[in-house]
């Protein structure tokens, strides 16, 4: 593949195995991550940036506790002393706190082959590709009151060395566009719409020609017109149809977050509900590693950041709660398999346990289906937020929906919010479609940035929405 | 010559040979020592040192920005290299600017860390809340020292050399009785002195004390007008939300602020007075200098309800005709009121007082509907049960016309110093 100003990270950890502290689990990573983006707002450049990030870092367990230590430089010296600083902090802590917890259970070792490479266009790249999108927009629909077009990529390569897991060489790029349009009502309420396009992959090979764009724009522009006309939702208890967008946020935010094993041992619902029906039994969801229903997940892990070969980590199967994700260590607290779940955002991030790509898994039905079935609801399909609580509690932005009225689609809706508690919610759930959709243009923010696929098909199920 | 200067020089030196008439160089070695706590327990300790190099050049009018953490020579100039190539490929812009004045040396906080003493205050903190507050779950810690040295070189000879170090605390946690427990919650403080415990400090205390009252809940009956009390946890929040929508560049430049025709007029009850204030003595570390090389100066957004100054770059600044904000900080100051907030809450017929908020990221019209979190019910001028599921919703720049009271006392959390605010005409939705 073409390959513009970027080299591999040079192998300065791979011959280091010797310098691990024997009686102590260690993990030596080397990374390098990338970022670009260009704004235009307006016509306006207001963002023309790159970012480039990297350097070295060391994690070091004894006995219960964990020493970290990083260094923004990538060569042997560095990582060499990253690894005794880590050492040195564990020690630090292991002396304090007497955590005389042993070592971790042993996990599968081997080495995971490097990916093929990718390449990292120059800054004009992005410039003229926003560009045309912008003078697209401008031309053809001059009566906006403003439009964004932003470019983004950004990946992260990592070399990783354990002392007893897998080694791996490791590279995770990805890269969007989006539009942002701006319109009014007749009273001058401000509306917007705005939609990302893109997945893993560079810049160049996700994004050949803007004019492949257009019919994107032109349909968002098409549901700007109708959310110039909208109406407020009626607040409360109603059923609506969530896109495959909204229900993989709900994946993510309302179920995935609760079982986090380290979320869970501080109190989340998830708890007490393992084994126990939480949702309709339509529902059934999985945090994907790298491969889904036979298709490459949005975002691929092959091996995690303690070295654990990354697998499927089944959540819901059927309606009922069957696991959680976990770390080597949460691992043995809980008895379960460390699936591969434990990532780390820079250089300087020890490895938290994240979610990979979490999906609702497909049902039988058809959207059109379920739409002609509701006598009386909304269709959600945008998201611009969401968050949720250990208890399960969550709250998503909707920033496009559209009512239903006797089985058809009505009139647009202002921006909402609905909102509920995540295993009383699903077990509403009485239609999934057979079409899944997947979102991967977020972070999940959880002490550190994490890029994650979220994944669904449309639901119906009964939800708080928000009014005036 | 420190290492900071040596590549501050080094990466403007390269940025004017490979073509930029203008430009500006930062550079900055931290080091951070934290520990993590998970699930009440010490996890981790961490040592991180890293370097930031931010450069900016301008070539005819023409801007590109290049970041990294690489004080390598050859890394140095291929990002300068970089920056002033991204620079070529832009469209010119007039508005672009750097400082043409400004400048100094600024030690500021406790450069030095003590580990020794960050260690047994935070261990102070977990015992007195396993001590003082058993129903208390403490989720996850982080408790750090972060020191920063750093120069910042301009091609019109601004030069500023800083060094800085605090203390900071976070802690997630929530209450729990048997099955039931508390939504999350989290808060923190930064500070430079390790003089008294972490319990004292900011909010800790009476956040703690409040998700042990929130285990059991209500959700109200139906919806309603009333009134809300926020917190001044997350007033921040909110005041953030308002000023992004109102005051900020992107609103400015796309034209879609509420308020780009409202600077001199009140916008705001005559009791609010909002600032900027990064100089403020209970602001931790805050901001020497802008972006743009401009020294950072504290100012009144809102001066007794009335719009003073957007908080605008020097660029949206001269986009739009506007006056560049003195400082790009977002340690927000407001005058406190004169009302206790017992009076407050004793003066509310119905309503809420709200710790958090979980909302849809309002859009330009300042419209807002989210779930009121860690909040309580107040009934007949009492504090009365948490809620749970309850919405509430208004418009942001409308809640600051029904400002119904301001509190007398303040929350410092080295960050900012907000009271309580007491606003009207709130909808609250619950079953």
């Amino acid at each position: 593949m073409e390959q513009e100003g970027r080299d591999l990270l040079p192998d300065i950890i791979s011959s280091l195995h010797g310098s691990f502290a024997p009686g102590a689990h260690s993990e030596l990573r080397a990374q390098r991550s990338l970022a670009r983006r260009v704004t235009l707002l307006g016509g306006n450049l207001v963002a023309n940036a790159r970012t480039d990030q990297q350097g070295v870092s060391a994690r070091v367990y004894r006995d219960g506790v964990y020493g970290f230590a990083s260094a923004a430089d990538l060569n042997a010296q560095a990582a060499k002393k990253a690894l005794e600083a880590a050492t040195d902090n564990a020690r630090f802590l292991e002396t304090r706190v007497r955590p005389g917890r042993g070592a971790l259970p042993p996990i599968a070792t081997g080495s995971f082959p490097r990916q093929e490479d990718f390449s990292d266009p120059e800054q004009k790249r992005y410039l003229d590709f926003v560009k045309a999108v912008d003078d697209y927009i401008r031309a053809k629909y001059p009566d906006l009151t403003s439009r964004t077009v932003v470019a983004t990529a950004d990946s992260m390569e990592k070399q990783l060395l354990t002392s007893d897991g897998y080694a791996a060489h490791t590279l995770a790029p990805r890269s969007y566009v989006y539009v942002f349009l701006n319109s009014q009502t007749k009273d001058g309420m401000p509306v917007e719409v705005f939609k990302p396009v893109g997945g893993a992959g560079s810049f160049d090979a996700r994004f050949t020609d803007p004019a492949a764009l257009y019919p994107e724009v032109d349909l968002l522009y098409g549901h700007l017109m109708k959310k110039r006309e909208a109406v407020f939702a009626e607040a409360g208890l109603k059923t609506c149809i969530l896109s495959g967008e909204l229900s993989g946020i709900l994946a993510h935010e309302a179920v995935g977050h609760t079982v986090e094993a380290d979320l869970v041992l501080g109190g989340s619902v998830a708890g007490p509900n393992l084994g126990k029906t939480v949702a309709s039994p339509l529902v059934s969801m999985t945090d994907f590693a790298h491969t889904a229903f036979g298709q490459p997940a949005p975002l691929p892990v092959y091996v995690d950041d303690e070295g654990v070969l990354a697998e499927d980590a089944e959540l819901i199967r059927n309606g009922v709660l069957t696991g959680f994700m976990v770390n080597r260590e949460t691992g043995r607290h809980f008895s379960m398999k460390p699936r591969g779940n434990a990532r780390a955002y820079a250089f300087s991030d020890e490895p938290l346990i994240r979610m990979r790509n979490t999906a609702v898994h497909p049902g039988p039905h058809t959207l059109q289906e379920m739409i002609a079935s509701t006598e009386d609801g909304y269709y959600l399909m945008h998201t611009n937020n969401g968050q949720a609580d250990t208890t399960g509690e969550f709250m998503f932005g909707v920033s496009l929906g559209y009512e239903i009225k006797e089985g058809r689609l009505g009139r647009a809706i202002h921006d909402t919010t609905i909102s509920g508690v995540a295993f009383e919610m699903l077990k509403t759930v009485d239609m999934v479609s057979d079409t899944l959709t997947w979102s991967s243009s977020g972070f999940c923010g959880k002490k550190q940035m994490m890029p994650v696929g979220t994944g669904g098909p449309e639901l119906r199920c009964q939800v708080m929405i928000g009014g005036k | 010559m420190s290492r900071e200067l040596e590549t501050a020089r080094l990466a403007l030196d390269a940025l004017l040979e490979y073509g930029a008439q203008e430009a500006s160089a930062q550079a900055q070695t931290s080091q951070k020592r934290e520990f993590t706590i998970e699930g009440g327990r010490f996890t981790l300790l961490r040592t991180t040192l890293d370097h930031s190099l931010s450069l900016q050049a301008l070539a005819d009018r023409r801007r590109g920005v290049v970041s990294g953490n690489s004080f390598g020579e050859e890394a140095v100039r291929k990002a300068a290299e970089d920056c002033a190539a991204s620079a070529r490929a832009a469209q010119p812009d007039p508005a672009w600017e750097l400082a043409k004045e400004g400048g100094g040396v600024f030690t500021d906080g406790a450069p030095e860390a003590d580990l020794e003493q960050l260690f047994e205050r935070t261990k102070e903190l977990l015992d007195a809340i396993h001590r003082e507050f058993p129903k208390i779950v403490v989720e996850q810690v982080g408790s750090e020292h972060v020191s920063t040295r750093g120069v910042y070189l301009n091609s019109h000879g601004v030069r500023y050399e800083t060094l800085s170090g605090r203390y900071g605390l976070d802690l997630l946690f929530s209450g729990h009785e048997g099955e039931h427990s508390s939504s999350f919650n989290f808060t923190g403080v930064i500070t430079d002195r390790l003089d008294r415990p972490f319990l004292e400090m900011g909010d800790l205390r009476q956040s703690l004390l409040d998700a042990e009252n929130q285990i059991h809940t209500r959700r109200p009956e139906g919806k309603f007008e009333g009134r809300v009390i926020f917190t001044p946890a997350c007033l921040g929040g909110m005041l953030g939300q308002l000023l992004s929508n109102y005051a900020a560049d992107a609103v400015l430049l796309d034209g879609t602020s509420q308020w780009k025709d409202s600077l001199g007029k009140q916008v705001a009850d005559k009791r609010l007075t909002l600032s900027a204030s990064p100089r403020d003595p209970r602001v931790v570390c805050g901001e020497r200098f802008t972006p743009e090389g401009f020294p950072s100066l504290d100012y009144d957004v809102i001066r007794d309800g009335v719009l003073r100054q957007f908080m605008l770059s020097a660029y949206a600044a001269n986009k739009t005709g506007k006056t560049r904000a003195p400082n790009r900080s977002f340690a927000l100051v407001m005058k406190p009121g004169d009302t206790p907030l017992s009076e407050l809450i004793a003066s509310t017929p119905r309503g809420l007082l709200v710790s958090r908020y979980s909302g849809g990221a309002s859009n330009a019209s300042g419209e807002f509907s989210g779930v009121a979190k860690n909040s309580f019910l107040i009934e007949d001028g009492k504090v009365g049960p948490a809620v749970s599921e309850t919405m509430i919703s208004g418009n942001l720049a409308g809640m600051l016309d029904r400002v119904a009271g301001i509190s007398r006392e303040t929350v410092e959390d080295g960050t900012g110093s907000l009271p309580w605010l007491a606003v009207d005409g709130i909808v609250i939705s619950g079953k």
